[in-house]
Parts: C-alpha cells; sequence; structure tokens
C-alpha cells in the first residue's frame, strides 16, 4: 500500500510540474485521472539500456522516435521519420551517436534528414545502451550523453543450427507496414546472419484528422560472419545497407529522393590473453552516405528548382585492451581514428516569364568540396573498488584537424565571415565518479566531467542551406573552437525488495564556447533557399548553462502489476546573448540579454507505465500515461514560441502463445488528441506547428523458429 | 555514523538544488546613437499616387496609369559637415520598395547614427554591378525582380508597369523596367549580345540636411516623383518607345539620365 501511496506521490508531483502553467492540461489531467492505467517497461536506471524485446514489439519506425520513451532523452521531429535524439537538451554533434561501439557514420544530409541513427533500421538492433553527461569516453569526446547502438551479431553454435525470425507490422494511422526477415545460424566455428526489411507508410493524419505528408519508403539488408579461430579468439565481418526513397520532411524545404548507406566493418577480439591481460579488441569500418533531395514536391518548384546531393565518407577504426591489475581495479586503454571526407552541391534553377517568354538561370554552388576531418583519440579507464567505494576515472586526448576545398571567401566591411583554412585542435577530456554505498540500500554517485568536442563538418563548412535547426540558411565557421563541457552529476539510488527501486539525479553543466547559429546581416549574406528567413554563422557563444533533474520509481506491485514512474526537467540558459529586435520583418536593433533560456529545451515531463503479468506472462496487457508540461521558458533572442503541455495515453496487449510466436497489439494516442512536442519543426515557410500522429493501432507479429 | 551520513547527502543535495535558479532580464540597448527611419513615398505630379487610374499626362502628352512600382535603392551615405560620411551596411545595404507592400515602404535602418550635423543624404539607384548578383534573392517580393542572365542578370533597379492610351486611344501596357543593359550587334537590338551596360547611377538628395542626437530618431521621408522618370532632360514618349524597355539599352540611358531628379525630400522630422 505504501508503495501504491508511494507511485501516486511522485506522479502527482509530476503532474503538478507538468500542469502548472496551463489551465488547458489540468483539465484533460483530471479527465485522464478516471483510466486505468498501464505502461511500458520501466527504466530503471539513470544510464538505461534497451533490449531488442522491448524495440520489437512496439511500433517502432525510427530508432529515434523510440529513443524519445526514454526519460530526458527527446527528439527533433522535422517529418515522418529520421527524428534526431536530444538527451538533456544536448543534440547533434553533443550527443555521440555510434554503432556497435564504434562505427561512426556522417550524415549526407546537410539538414539533417538523416541523422545517425536513421541509418540503422530498429529490427537489426540488439540493444540501445545511453550514457548521459560526458563521463563515458571509451567511445570519442561526448560533450552531452552517448548512444551507442549495438546490432545484432550472430553467435556460434555447438553444431551446425538455422533458424529464422520474421516480423511484420502494421500501423493504421500510417497505414504503414514493415516487414522483416533474418536467419541465423552455424556451427562452432563459423555462424553467420543475413537479414533484410522493408518499410512503407504513408502520411499519417494528426489529432485533427488533418493529414500531415510524412510518407517514406526504406529498404534494407545486412549480413554478418563470425569466426571462431580458437575459444579466446573471434572475428566478425559485417556489411549493413539502408535506403531510404521519397522521403517527406514537411519542415525543410526539400524532401529525400534517395539515401543509400553502406557500413563495412571488421572486429577482431581476444580474450583472457594473459593473467594481466583480460581482452584486446581491434576494429576498422567504413561507412558511406549518398543522400540526394529536391523540392520537387513543393509549390515554388515552378519558379526556383533546387537539388542537392551529397556523398559522405566516413572510416576509422579503434582498438581497446583491458588490463586486470589486481582484483579489484581494471584498466582499459585505447586508441582510435576517425577520417570524414564530404563533397556535395546544389543546383538551383530560376524559370522566369517576362513578356511571355520563358528564361531560366541555373546556379550550381558546393555545400562541401573536399571537406576532410580527422580525429585521432587516445583513452584510458580505470574501475576501482574500495570496500564501500566505486572510483571510475577516464582520461581522452584527441587531436583533430579539418581541411577544405572552398575558395569562397566572404569579408565584408574589414571582417572575415567565411576564409577556409585548416585548423587543428588537441582537445583533453576527463572525468571522474565516485559511487559510494551509504548503506546496503543507498547508494550515492557524483561524477565530474569535461568533454572538449571539436566542431564538426556542418558547423565548419557548410554553405547556404537549410540545416534543420530552424528556417534559416546556415553558413559555416572555419574559425569555430572547440565546444567544452564541465558537468556534475549527483545520483542517488535508494533499492529495497519490498519498496521497489527509486534513484532522483541532479545535474549541473557548463558549456564553454557554446556552438550555435548567430544570425548574419544581410549586407554580408542572404538566403540562398527558398523560403529561409535569413541567414545565420555557427558561432561561439562564451557560456552557456544546463541543468536537471531526472527521477525513477519502479516496483512489482501485488507481484503481478509492474509500475514505474520517470519524470524529468532540464533547464538551460546563456548568461548572456544578443537578441536583434525585428520590425515589420526588419531588423531593426539589437539588445543584450542576460539569462535568456536556450531554444529547443524540452518542457518538463513525465510518465507513468503500468504492466500486468498474466498467464505465466504468456498476457501482458500494458498502459503508459505521458503528461508533458507546457514550455514557456523560451529564448527571447531566438523569439521561440512557447507550446503547450499534453498527456497521450497508450494501451498495448503482448501475447507470446508459444516461445516461437510473440504478438503485441495496441493503440497510441488512444484520445486522439491533437498535440506537437516541443521540440518539433515548424512547417517550411510557415509558423504552423507539426502535430506528431493521431489515434494509431498498431499489431506485430514476431515468428521465430 | 549513518545520521551523519544522512545529513552529509542531504546538505550536499540542498547546495547542488539550490544553484538553481536565475534572473532573466535585459540589458539596456546601446543608446550612444541616433536612429533613422526612411518613409518611401511615391508622388505623380506632386500628388500621392492613385494607382489604376487613367488620369496622369506625362510630359510627351501620353495619358497612363500607373499598376505597379518596385524598386531597389542601396548603399545610402549620410555626409555629415565635418566631412565625414556614415554609411549604412551595418545590416543591410540594399532595399526593396514596393509601393503595394506597406512594410518594404518603411525603412527602420539598424545603424546606430554617429550624433552630429548632416548636410546630405545620397544612394544607389539601383544596385551596384559588385552586389547585384542572380540568385542573391531567392523568397518574394525581391525574387520577382530578377533580372534574366542572358540579359545581364542579377536583379532590376525598378518596375514602373502600368498603361498608356496609345495613338489609335488604346489603352495599352507598359513595363518601364530598368536593370542591365545590352549591347547588340544587330541595328534595333537584334543579333547577339556583345556587352552589357551597368544602368544604376547615383542620387544625391537635395534639402536633405538634418542633425541627430544621442537617443534620437529621425524619420526621413524620400519621394519618388514617378512622372520624373518621363522628362528633364529628355522627354520620353510612350508612342515611341514602346511597351517594354529591357532589351533596349538606348531607352534604359534615357531613363537612367532622367533619373537624376527624381528622388526628392518629403520631410526630415
Amino acid at each position: 500500500m505504501k508503495r501504491l501511496a508511494l507511485t501516486c506521490i511522485i506522479f502527482c508531483f509530476g503532474l503538478v510540474f507538468t500542469t502548472n502553467g496551463s489551465a488547458q492540461n489540468i483539465q484533460d489531467t483530471l479527465q485522464l485521472k478516471e483510466v486505468v492505467i498501464f505502461g511500458k517497461s520501466p527504466i530503471y536506471n539513470i544510464n538505461p539500456i534497451i533490449l531488442k524485446s522491448e524495440i520489437e514489439l512496439s511500433p517502432v519506425r525510427d530508432i529515434g522516435d523510440y529513443l524519445r520513451s526514454i526519460p530526458n532523452v527527446s527528439g527533433l521531429r522535422k517529418g515522418g521519420t529520421g527524428i534526431d535524439p536530444v538527451v538533456r537538451g544536448f543534440r547533434f554533434s553533443q550527443v555521440n551517436v555510434i554503432l556497435d561501439g564504434g562505427i561512426k557514420i556522417e550524415g549526407g544530409c546537410p539538414s539533417r534528414m538523416d541523422p545517425v541513427t536513421s541509418h540503422i533500421e530498429p529490427e537489426e538492433i540488439e540493444r540501445i545502451e545511453i550514457f548521459k553527461g560526458p563521463f563515458n569516453l571509451r567511445y570519442g569526446p561526448a560533450l552531452g550523453g552517448t548512444i551507442n547502438l549495438i546490432t545484432t551479431k550472430p553467435k556460434p553454435y555447438s553444431k551446425f543450427e538455422l533458424h529464422a525470425s520474421a516480423l511484420y507490422g502494421f500501423e493504421s494511422n500510417w497505414n504503414g507496414q514493415r516487414e522483416h526477415l533474418t536467419l541465423f545460424g552455424g556451427n562452432k566455428s563459423i555462424y553467420f546472419n543475413l537479414s533484410g526489411g522493408f518499410k512503407n507508410y504513408g502520411s499519417y493524419s494528426d489529432g485533427n484528422d488533418l493529414k500531415v505528408k510524412s510518407s517514406f519508403s526504406k529498404y534494407n539488408y545486412s549480413g554478418n560472419i563470425g569466426f571462431a579461430i580458437n575459444k579466446n579468439q573471434s572475428l566478425m565481418l559485417s556489411v549493413i545497407e539502408s535506403h531510404g526513397r521519397d522521403v517527406s520532411y514537411p519542415t525543410l524545404p526539400m524532401d529525400e529522393l534517395s539515401d543509400d548507406t553502406r557500413i563495412l566493418s571488421a572486429n577482431y577480439k581476444a580474450i583472457n590473453i594473459s593473467e594481466k591481460i583480460t581482452s584486446l579488441t581491434v576494429s576498422a569500418y567504413r561507412s558511406q552516405v549518398k543522400h540526394i533531395m529536391d523540392n520537387s514536391q513543393r509549390p515554388n518548384y515552378a519558379t526556383m528548382q533546387a537539388l542537392s546531393a551529397v556523398d559522405a565518407v566516413n572510416f576509422g577504426g579503434s582498438s581497446e585492451m583491458v588490463f586486470r591489475l589486481n582484483p579489484t581495479a581494471l584498466l582499459n586503454v585505447g586508441a582510435d581514428y576517425e577520417n570524414i571526407t564530404k563533397d556535395g552541391t546544389k543546383t538551383m534553377t530560376m524559370i522566369m516569364t517576362m513578356g511571355g517568354v520563358k528564361s531560366t538561370s541555373t546556379k550550381r554552388s558546393n555545400l562541401w568540396l573536399d571537406s576532410k576531418i580527422e580525429n585521432v583519440g587516445f583513452f584510458a579507464e580505470l574501475k576501482k573498488s574500495f570496500n564501500l567505494f566505486q572510483l571510475t576515472a577516464s582520461l581522452r586526448g584527441d587531436y583533430n584537424q579539418a581541411t577544405s576545398g572552398d575558395t569562397l571567401q566572404i569579408v565584408k566591411y574589414n571582417t572575415d565571415y567565411f576564409t577556409n583554412k585548416r585548423t587543428q585542435y588537441l582537445n583533453l577530456s576527463g572525468s571522474l565518479g565516485l559511487n559510494a554505498s551509504i548503506t546496503k540500500k543507498l547508494s550515492v554517485n557524483l561524477s565530474f566531467g569535461r568533454a572538449v568536442r571539436s566542431p564538426n563538418m556542418l558547423e565548419r563548412y557548410i554553405k547556404f542551406l537549410v540545416v534543420g535547426y530552424d528556417n534559416y540558411d546556415y553558413l559555416g565557421n572555419p574559425s569555430l573552437k572547440p565546444e567544452k563541457n564541465l558537468q556534475t552529476d549527483l545520483t542517488f539510488t535508494y533499492e529495497e525488495k519490498q519498496f521497489g527501486k527509486v534513484y532522483l539525479n541532479g545535474f549541473y553543466s557548463f558549456v564553454n564556447d557554446y556552438i550555435s547559429g548567430l544570425r548574419v546581416p544581410t549586407a554580408v549574406a542572404k538566403p540562398s533557399t527558398s523560403g529561409a528567413l535569413g541567414v545565420k554563422q555557427f558561432s561561439n557563444i562564451d557560456l552557456a548553462v544546463f541543468r536537471g533533474i531526472e527521477l525513477g520509481y519502479s516496483n512489482m506491485l501485488f507481484d503481478k502489476l509492474l509500475t514505474s514512474v520517470t519524470a524529468s526537467y532540464t533547464d538551460a540558459y546563456f548568461p548572456y546573448t544578443t537578441k536583434y529586435l525585428i520590425t515589420n520583418g526588419q531588423v531593426v536593433d539589437e539588445a543584450e540579454l542576460k539569462n535568456d533560456p536556450l531554444p529547443e529545451i524540452p518542457p518538463f515531463e513525465s510518465t507513468l507505465s503500468l504492466a500486468y503479468r498474466m498467464f505465466h506472462d504468456k498476457l501482458i496487457p500494458k498502459m503508459s500515461l505521458r503528461v508533458v508540461a507546457s514550455q514557456h521558458n523560451t529564448s527571447d533572442a531566438y523569439y521561440e514560441p512557447s507550446t503547450p503541455g499534453f498527456s497521450v495515453l497508450n494501451f498495448s496487449l503482448n501475447y507470446k502463445p508459444v516461445r516461437y510466436v510473440n504478438f503485441a497489439a495496441g493503440v497510441n494516442n488512444l484520445f486522439n488528441k491533437a498535440y506537437y512536442e516541443h521540440l518539433n519543426r515548424k512547417i517550411v515557410g510557415s509558423t504552423l506547428n507539426l502535430f506528431e500522429p493521431g489515434r494509431s493501432f498498431f499489431f506485430n507479429l514476431i515468428v521465430t523458429i | 555514523m549513518i545520521m551523519r551520513k544522512n545529513i552529509f547527502i542531504v546538505i550536499v543535495f540542498f547546495v547542488f538544488v539550490s544553484l538553481f535558479g536565475c534572473t532573466k532580464g535585459h540589458i539596456d540597448p546601446n543608446l550612444d546613437g541616433g536612429k533613422i527611419v526612411f518613409k518611401f513615398a511615391h508622388y505623380i505630379d506632386g500628388q500621392p499616387l492613385v494607382t489604376d487610374t487613367m488620369k496622369y499626362i506625362n510630359a510627351a502628352g501620353n495619358l497612363y496609369s500607373v499598376s505597379e512600382v518596385k524598386y531597389f535603392i542601396s548603399d545610402i551615405v549620410l555626409h555629415s559637415l565635418d566631412g565625414t560620411d556614415q554609411f549604412i551596411y551595418k545590416w543591410k545595404d540594399i532595399q526593396y520598395v514596393d509601393e503595394a507592400l506597406p512594410a518594404t515602404n518603411t525603412w527602420n535602418v539598424f545603424d546606430k547614427i554617429q550624433p552630429g550635423d548632416y548636410d546630405s543624404i545620397s544612394f544607389t539607384f539601383g544596385i551596384t554591378k559588385a552586389k547585384n548578383l542572380s540568385f542573391m534573392y531567392v523568397n518574394p517580393p525581391e525574387v520577382n525582380m530578377a533580372w534574366p542572365d542572358l540579359l545581364g542578370g542579377g536583379y532590376h533597379y525598378l518596375m514602373i508597369n502600368g498603361f498608356w492610351k496609345n495613338t489609335t486611344n488604346q489603352r495599352t501596357p507598359f513595363n518601364f523596367h530598368m536593370g542591365i543593359g545590352q549591347i547588340y550587334i544587330g541595328l534595333n537590338n537584334t543579333g547577339a549580345i556583345t556587352g552589357f551596360v551597368q544602368n544604376y547611377f547615383p542620387v544625391s538628395l537635395k534639402n536633405s540636411s538634418f542633425s541627430i542626437h544621442k537617443g534620437e530618431t529621425k524619420e526621413i521621408q524620400i519621394i519618388m516623383n514617378i512622372d520624373s522618370w518621363f522628362k528633364t532632360p529628355h522627354v520620353y514618349d510612350h508612342n515611341y518607345w514602346g511597351g517594354a524597355i529591357m532589351q533596349n539599352q538606348t531607352a534604359m540611358q534615357m531613363a537612367k539620365e532622367n533619373g537624376f531628379d527624381v528622388f526628392t525630400i518629403g520631410g526630415i522630422h
């Protein structure tokens, strides 16, 4: 009874926060109190691990979409797919998204139609690891967090076996379906898997029953072959291909015609090498993305045609050795290398009719020209236990250099806005974490971290394209300095069999040289994308401050009812920033602002989930209620509008009649609520919001033999 | 011992949480300089333009009406009495004016104006060669001023569209357009183009002296006297030049020479 009360108290605490400042929400929330609520699997930790079994039963079209169900992980929606993950308000390259512990993918689209998560299909994922904060430095400099997508790899069998797994999923609102087939097997020496899938989704309807142009098609295939060289050594060779076609992005000036991704990788692993060396891993990869987009589906195509094509290649590798220094200390030492090259062009054709005579003008310009970034990193991580304490200390050094073949130079009125030059940075990152078991039930973790990341390809070299941040053309800045995040996290965890588990986390972060877009005077540069409001250039802002709280509680009520409550809140601001004052669409003056919120910071939200285990877990009904606050803490400098709060109720039923068959069905957004997330982009060329899907029924069938 | 630990945890967390909270505020904008606002107005025969009314008579005796007036001015300079010039460029150096779009008829200048006495204002009518680049505008309304690459590229300097009664008293459309002119190999603007002519020209506004003080905003009205395009020093006859002059450098040259007194100051206050 106490546990039930605690669950209610925590969730009500969330509701109070959530509904603050929104009369509309209070009404919604009160109505929903009468509904019986079940939920998704609980999130037990501040750094969660999501398993394949959770993903494949969900109506998931895109990993970025699924990640939004994790506390304090949100996403930037630009269309039906390709949702860009945001962790605690950190986004884009501030979040290190990697594949299989080290593979990097450079997205092709300058408008971020294809964030890294979009190049891997959810059906290929074995598990997802999320590390919040700048503390995990093994996988590269991670300013705000790391998302490690681990794909399904084959395993050896004692004798030859062959298996197959098939998935079929359908969603009513999108009239969308997905199919995925995997063959896997092998023996103790050679083992493999081969898989392929197809998705075809139409445009969804929002809660107002209005169609949102969001259709897309995707197909993918992959293959892995593993060799057990001996009992301690193995080699894995992998290829992954994914292809997107005709993907609509109503918030961007163009749509994706095609996106073709190929990832090749090889991974060697040796274990138990000696008494001191427990493992050695060496891996290499090459990923390539070819991305083409145009505006042929837009009304302005008759007068202004635009087509962009980008080719991005990322290759590299890493090696890591793990030493057992003594029974209580492990030391990981490693190095990694990344090489990104990118080329892209934009072709614009203006069609004019003068006196009945049609004439055309065509302009071809570079988005990137022979742009290249190399990063060499070294890292060491020590884990040591002392009685009730566990210490984790990491150090990382990165040498980063960038060059480009750009000939563009913008020097106006004695100010150098863009001059191509080679840049080199030596970045030092480090973290220190101490976990103390105060009692058998209560532990405290205090971590400090400093991570430094060099500017990415987009921030350095992009030239005049709406890049998915807002409706401005962006100009790169070869002179950008690296971003540095100094952060501390404090987490309390209390766990007791009867009580359940609760964690409470607070974090505080100072980001120096925060990279953001600042407006460029029209006298210097004008937008070259039809519909763009102006030009912004990536620039360093002296300081940004992030801080937040995360709370999670889960328990098993009455031995059958699994409950969890999560709540999270992030606040971020610039201590000093500049606001450009606009009258009649013209910038007329500027003013300094103090403590202005950062744009695109997700509001407070809380989720209550319930699941009831029936018939020895063969039947599990689930319900979840997600309540999101209105966001009024918006940026003045960016003229960011506030967004109303909302609540969404989902219901699903998992049924596993026999061990070969797994079936899930349910409905998302049960009450067909018309809502949009604060981070959803605006419809291009307007101030209209991109609404989330309305009510959608789904079912997934998974058969494994 | 456990009690002490718990107190320690509470204190640490309290300190952590107390770091939350800050005051949002504005810092006053820099008031060191003055501000100016340009207001654009369009007159014919000393009276505000009434569009689509066939009531005007030009120096050549053509009865005409005006439907649209659109143009660019650029590179405004405030000439001070002490000999220093203040260029208007900090945010915008080209202004598009469209009679039909009120927002374009007001230019709230971003630049802070140095306090002092100014004896005149000058600008470029149209856009200089260095700045008049194709594709520099991709959005309406400016994009609709595009000048075909074949004819020199960039953007129209001026579009005055309307109608006149021709010699047979028929209502006939005219497009009095200025932009980059062409030199043709053949007679009467025929054959291949062998060169281009920049037709932008400088304008110095008479009676445009003013003084400005710290924190003061001056509103300066600039009037385009449309009838002046058709007189002094050349009388422009629609019946002679016809409806369109985009590919007629001689006509555009005449317009360019007529342009010197088209703009006047309506008032500064």
